[in-house]
């Protein structure tokens, strides 16, 4: 093999070895940074200092036993769902019934959080607690939407109409 | 001390100094040795290939020293940034997490 070649491929390794190496050492680095605040998000994201965050941690801690109460209403109502629908191949009248209650349950939960976010939204600056409600209802209803779109999207091409 | 006679007029120094000559032999295949020599030193310089001007050119130790410089500053910058932005979106799951329980999303 050609010695320069050899030379040449040597120093591109090397180049790729020094260049990896502190790449990782500065995402490590980069990640040590991470403060352990849950909230600490909202403070770098919306730019609030310290009277806001102060609002908007009141709101929260406030907030999180609410939530709490709601996700527990919640897996207790799925775990009636659960037993509701056994191992039977039909959707009895009472699993039916306990459907309707898990989604209100949904329902209720997702209006008490929205209802929050825009609490924690008025505690901001107006744009930034814009922007916040913004991007909460997108990251938290989304989901749904996207779904939602699928489905009809995939309706409307099942029955050929746009 | 005793002086000599070093005229080289003189016959018998003349003849001595004839006889004394040493013609040493040459090498073998010396005429043409010098002769290819000559040719090779007349001869254009062969050109080298890009991969070894490359090659010359990496391994100049300022240019080493910067590139290897330079390689440890964007890794590092590039590594931070994006060490931030995982520090970022884990920071904004774990808020979601918080105040909207995956069940909802």
């Amino acid at each position: 093999m050609n010695r320069s070649l050899v030379i040449l491929l040597g120093v591109l390794a090397l180049g790729a070895v020094i260049f990896t190496g502190a790449y990782f050492a500065g995402q490590r680095a980069g990640e040590l940074a991470r403060p352990a605040d849950e909230l600490s998000w909202l403070r770098d994201e919306f730019h609030l200092g310290d009277a806001d965050m102060q609002r908007v941690r009141q709101l929260h801690e406030g907030y999180l036993p609410k939530c709490a109460e709601m996700c527990a209403k919640i897996a207790a109502k799925k775990a009636e769902l659960q037993a509701a629908l056994g191992d039977g191949t039909n959707l009895t009248a009472e699993a039916q019934q306990k459907l309707t209650e898990l989604g209100e349950l949904r329902a209720q939960c997702q209006a008490q959080m929205l209802r929050h976010f825009i609490e924690v939204s008025q505690a901001m600056p107006p744009e930034e607690g814009r922007r916040y409600l913004e991007e909460m209802k997108n990251l938290t209803l989304g989901f749904h939407v996207e779904m939602e779109q699928t489905m009809s999207n995939s309706m409307g091409q099942m029955h050929g109409h746009e | 001390m005793k002086q000599e006679n070093l005229n080289p007029d003189d016959a018998k120094l003349r003849a001595l100094l004839q006889t004394s000559r040493v013609s040493a032999p040459l090498p073998p295949r010396f005429q043409e040795n010098v002769w290819r020599r000559i040719e090779d030193a007349e001869a254009p310089a062969k050109s080298e290939s890009w991969l070894d001007v490359l090659t010359a050119f990496l391994l100049r130790p300022k240019f080493a020293v910067a590139t290897v410089a330079a390689l440890m500053l964007a890794g590092a910058l590039l590594g931070t940034n994006a060490g931030a932005h995982l520090a970022k979106q884990d920071a904004q799951v774990r808020y979601l997490a918080a105040v909207a329980p995956n069940s909802l999303r």
